[in-house]
């Protein structure tokens, strides 16, 4: 355990962990959303990033487009498949036990992952940029350009949804739905517009966060449920009910994660996953910074 | 049973104007229970309405009807002329009535401000006459205007209900339905609503109060229901209600 005193050691590993959270942060940001707002548990979030990956990756590969510059063209596409399964699907099931939505988005998450596997195969894809092997070194620490690019539109997509919510007539209905249904009824809001709306716009951030995941990482058609139990502890560390919560959530979930695994072997990284969830659950059970209503 | 339509009294200034908002035969049930039976009711604009009867008489049922959160199993319901059976709530705030419900449900996650621009969310006259409103409603609550950008949810009742209020006015409707306007508030709150209601009341506003204090709400209201068991049993101008024998000693105990 030597390395641990090496003095670039822990630099590293916090840049590295803080790179991966930034990730992390648009992984839950979606995730947190629905959660808060249409009390779904949306376990096909995680099909959704691959979607985004995968539609980072074909555009590229079609075009050579900056995968970056995919981010809005995926995040579109998804929130349109969000909406739609929204409005076409879960709409019907809405007011029923939350049960009931977790079996039904479980469903969806399955039929979209095999229908993945079958077109895709299993095969290990993975989007590189011509600039995907430069980094940029601060004294013996290394920064590579595409997870800071990541890590800064991240930060950048959190700021606007935050934005979004507060700022705009929409966000305000969001956010007032999910306070009180019958209050935002009586104030003139399209309820099941606005449910697909929200469900459309997690999807869209579960979009924006797999372009991120396609360039900075590989993937296959299977990332998908990995993703959504990270969502979830996510929401469980920062806590439910705002934006900063996931910011803080996820990052912090990637310097656990990215350390946890260096100095336990990276053997244990799905493992420190649960622990985190299990000693949170058992000791503070509303997260970090939770909320009773989403802010 | 009361005898419909109701009597215009001297306080109803346009008894020849067409109803703003027309019951007939409204039935609602929650599930196999019905709660309301052959509802008639009918108010003209700029009259204030009081709808009273003791707990469980249906009241709540009856304004959640008014406003589409309750479908109604027969019966209809016209906002200015207008067929709104069976609408979502979302049309009768499009056609102009607003509902305070009980409990005020403000979205105590959100500031005072963001709630009461919530109540001006379907509107569609644009941003310089809802800021005018914006300003009406401070200038009838003082107090919500020093709690503009704190949360709705660490109010006082009686604060929550002027927010609720205002939010209700945020939304410039024809009329304005408020439910248990006294419900849990102390005596200093309830004559300070009661004298915000008379101002509203003086700038033309068509009202549909339910109350508790039977003798308030009708001394406030030009006409008044009398809803008991899901029937309305009695209707017809405050003053006439108020020197009723069968009301005075059912609900006034006198």
């Amino acid at each position: 355990m030597d390395f641990l005193l090496h003095p670039s050691f822990w630099p590293q590993q916090i840049v590295n962990g803080l790179l991966i959270g930034g990730v992390y942060v648009l992984v839950a940001l979606g995730f947190s959303i629905v959660w808060g707002i249409l009390n779904i548990v949306n376990l096909a979030h995680g099909a959704f990033i691959m979607l985004g990956a995968f539609i980072t990756f074909f555009i590229w590969d079609a075009t050579n487009l900056d995968p970056f510059l995919v981010l809005p063209i995926a995040a579109a596409i998804l929130f349109v498949i969000g909406y739609a399964t929204q409005a076409g699907i879960i709409n019907f099931v809405v007011r029923a036990p939350l049960l009931v939505t977790l079996l039904l988005t479980f469903g969806i998450e399955i039929f979209v992952t095999n229908l993945a596997l079958y077109k895709w195969k299993a095969d290990i894809r993975s989007v590189s940029p011509s600039y995907a092997g430069q980094s940029i070194e601060l004294g013996s620490t290394i920064i590579p350009i595409t997870k800071l690019g990541a890590l800064g539109l991240a930060c950048a997509i959190t700021g606007l949804l935050a934005l979004f919510m507060t700022r705009t007539k929409i966000g305000a209905s969001i956010r007032a739905m999910g306070m009180d249904l019958t209050a935002a009824r009586l104030m003139g809001v399209n309820i099941p517009r606005t449910y697909a709306l929200t469900f459309g716009l997690g999807a869209a951030l579960a979009a924006a966060a797999g372009t991120l995941i396609s360039a900075t990482q590989p993937f296959d058609p299977s990332i998908g449920s990995s993703y959504t139990i990270r969502a979830f502890v996510i929401c469980v560390l920062g806590g439910l009910g705002s934006i900063p919560a996931v910011l803080v959530g996820g990052l912090l979930f990637g310097l656990i994660e990215t350390i946890g695994s260096v100095v336990l072997g990276a053997g244990y990284k799905d493992a420190i996953t649960f622990l985190v969830l299990v000693l949170l659950l058992v000791f503070r059970p509303n997260g970090l910074m939770g909320k009773e209503y989403y802010r | 049973m009361m005898a419909s339509p109701p009597t215009p009294t001297t306080t109803d200034t346009r008894r020849d104007a067409p109803p703003l908002l027309e019951v007939r035969g409204l039935n609602v049930a929650y599930g196999d229970v019905q709660v309301l039976w052959d509802v008639d009711l009918v108010i003209y604009p700029g009259e204030t309405v009081a709808l009273v009867g003791s707990n469980g008489a249906g009241k709540s049922t009856l304004l959640n009807a008014l406003s589409g959160l309750m479908n109604p199993l027969s019966g209809s319901i016209r906002v200015n002329g207008a067929d709104l059976t069976h609408q979502p709530s979302r049309r009768f705030v499009h056609a102009g009535i607003c509902h305070v419900p009980q409990g005020r449900r403000l979205f105590v996650g959100m500031t005072v401000r963001e709630n009461l621009m919530m109540g001006a969310f379907s509107r569609t006259d644009g941003a310089a006459a809802i800021r005018q409103d914006f300003a009406q409603v401070l200038a009838l609550f003082p107090r919500v205007e020093e709690r503009l950008n704190q949360l709705a949810g660490k109010l006082s009742g009686g604060e929550q209900q002027m927010v609720a209020i205002g939010r209700g006015l945020m939304a410039r409707p024809h009329l304005l339905m408020i439910d248990e306007l006294s419900l849990g508030l102390s005596p200093i709150m309830v004559d300070t609503i009661f004298d915000v209601i008379k101002t509203v009341q003086a700038q033309g506003r068509t009202m549909l109060i339910v109350e508790q204090d039977i003798q308030a709400a009708l001394e406030q209201a030009s006409r008044g229901y009398v809803l008991d068991t899901g029937h309305i049993t009695h209707g017809g101008a405050s003053a006439d209600l108020l020197a009723s024998d069968a009301i005075r000693t059912a609900y006034l105990g006198i």
